[in-house]
């Protein structure tokens, strides 16, 4: 009598097996942040109350020695890590000031800087939306050059980044793409955000502090700190800000380019990790 | 036979994708979705499960988010039972209402899609509101329109037509 009902069932059990199945992939394939995928945190969520336990009767158990010298240790290594605080802000401060040296002394020569050696022209063949996701095809690939992490730019300024490269085809993530960000700099004492898509067709930027002076039209640039844009890109300009909490700015973009105007795009090589100044990697948001 | 007519309309759906995103049209149809729905059709469950499944995969390799293969899969293959379902318990055989039923099933599966990132990824990406809309209202229109060309009898009518040549 079981077999007949099991056989009624069999479009239900497809269902399970084949949605099943594709939680199980995508569970694999997508990275928190942090970097482990969804089937791992899902794993470490499920465990972590023994894990908790175990720790906490370790922790119990600790002798008050080894507490002590840990102290020692952590005030020590506290003490080196404030120096090495000190040492990278100074840094970054001469960075930003040759940065702007290097600014102004192009404005005033007229210079253009010329594109790094491997930068490829390409047709921006396609745009692709589909739902928050924001993608773009290119008309050129592996045969021609363009590499995984390219950085597309329009005339106008930053475009967004390859993703996938096929022998004469590429796709490209679009910066407004809601997955999409990048570290910025605004032009107002050269303090860094970061510029995420909206999924919309704009850019917003964020962790910006609201004492840090914002115009309209302020024309908002690459920082070059994410390891995946080069800097001085030209990403947008401020349409829009408001307090959006009592620390940080809510900032509105209006991209530098249109992907949807531009028909000609050029791909520069990907940025090499050893060249970026540091912070945190950016590119995209997973 | 309606493995071909998956294939068919599969490929078929990729190059028309292509096309609209060609012409940067702001808010295409889910041509995707028109393919696990034709299969859907008369309440057809496995069919509609079956197409469903590289329906969506396709769809992840061209347009979803970078190396997330079986986002659009899950959707297209809960889309297509619940298509399939309401295909067995209702007739549904105008066109204003099989464009209707398209359109909610367009909406259907972008808040599932939604869901799934949250739960996946943690943070909530809704689409903008005015692009669903017009990517739900778009693929009714096609999808009525398609169902009303396919309700037309062109073969008797071409018969017809002969014979009044003869006489």
């Amino acid at each position: 009598m079981a077999s007949p009902s099991l056989a009624a069932r069999r479009p239900e059990i497809l269902l399970a097996v084949l949605l099943s199945l594709c939680l199980v992939g995508l569970s694999l394939q997508v990275r928190r942040p942090g970097g482990r995928t969804a089937g791992q945190a899902w794993l470490l969520a499920a465990v972590s109350p023994f894990v908790e336990g175990v720790t906490a009767l370790r922790a119990g158990a600790a002798d008050v020695g080894t507490w002590a010298s840990s102290r020692r240790r952590l005030l020590g290594a506290n003490r080196s890590l404030s120096a090495e605080i000190e040492r990278l802000e100074g840094e970054l401060l001469k960075l930003r000031d040759a940065e702007r040296d290097k600014m102004r002394l192009l404005e005033l020569f007229g210079a253009q800087p010329s594109p790094p050696a491997g930068t490829v022209p390409a047709r921006l063949i396609a745009i692709e939306s589909s739902g928050p996701f924001r993608t773009g095809l290119l008309d050129r690939g592996s045969e021609g050059g363009v590499r995984v992490d390219g950085v597309v730019v329009a005339p106008g300024g930053l475009v967004g980044r390859v993703i996938a490269v096929g022998p004469r085809t590429a796709r490209l993530q679009l910066l407004s793409d809601k997955t999409a960000a990048a570290g910025v700099l605004l032009p107002r004492g050269a303090r860094a955000g970061v510029a995420k898509g909206d999924g919309k067709g704009g850019i917003a930027v964020e962790y910006v502090p609201t004492i840090e002076p914002v115009e309209k039209n302020d024309l908002v640039v690459s920082s070059g700190t994410d390891g995946v844009y080069p800097n001085g890109l030209p990403v947008g300009r401020v349409s829009a800000m408001t307090r959006k909490s009592t620390l940080f700015w809510d900032i509105q973009l209006e991209p530098a380019t249109d992907p949807r105007r531009e028909s000609m795009v050029f791909v520069l090589p990907p940025v090499r990790r050893a060249d970026v100044q540091g912070g945190p990697a950016a590119g995209e948001r997973r | 036979m309606k493995t071909l007519r998956v294939a068919i309309g599969l490929a078929l759906a990729v190059l028309a994708t292509l096309a609209f995103g060609a012409l940067r049209f702001p808010a295409p149809p889910d041509l995707f979705l028109l393919v696990v729905a034709s299969m859907a059709r008369g309440g057809a469950v496995v069919p509609a499960l079956l197409a469903g499944l590289p329906a969506g995969l396709i769809e992840d390799a061209l347009q979803g988010p970078q190396g997330l293969l079986g986002l659009h899969a899950f959707s297209k293959i809960l889309t297509g039972y619940l298509l399939a379902t309401i295909g067995a318990r209702t007739i549904v055989e105008k066109p204003l209402a099989v464009g209707g039923l398209l359109a909610g099933a367009v909406l259907a599966e972008a808040a599932t899609l939604t869901f799934l990132l949250w739960v996946l990824r943690g943070d909530l990406l809704a689409p903008a509101p005015w692009l669903l809309l017009g990517r739900a209202a778009t693929t009714g229109l096609l999808g009525g329109a398609l169902h009303a060309a396919s309700r037309v009898p062109w073969r008797q009518r071409r018969d017809a037509r002969r014979r009044m040549r003869l006489n």
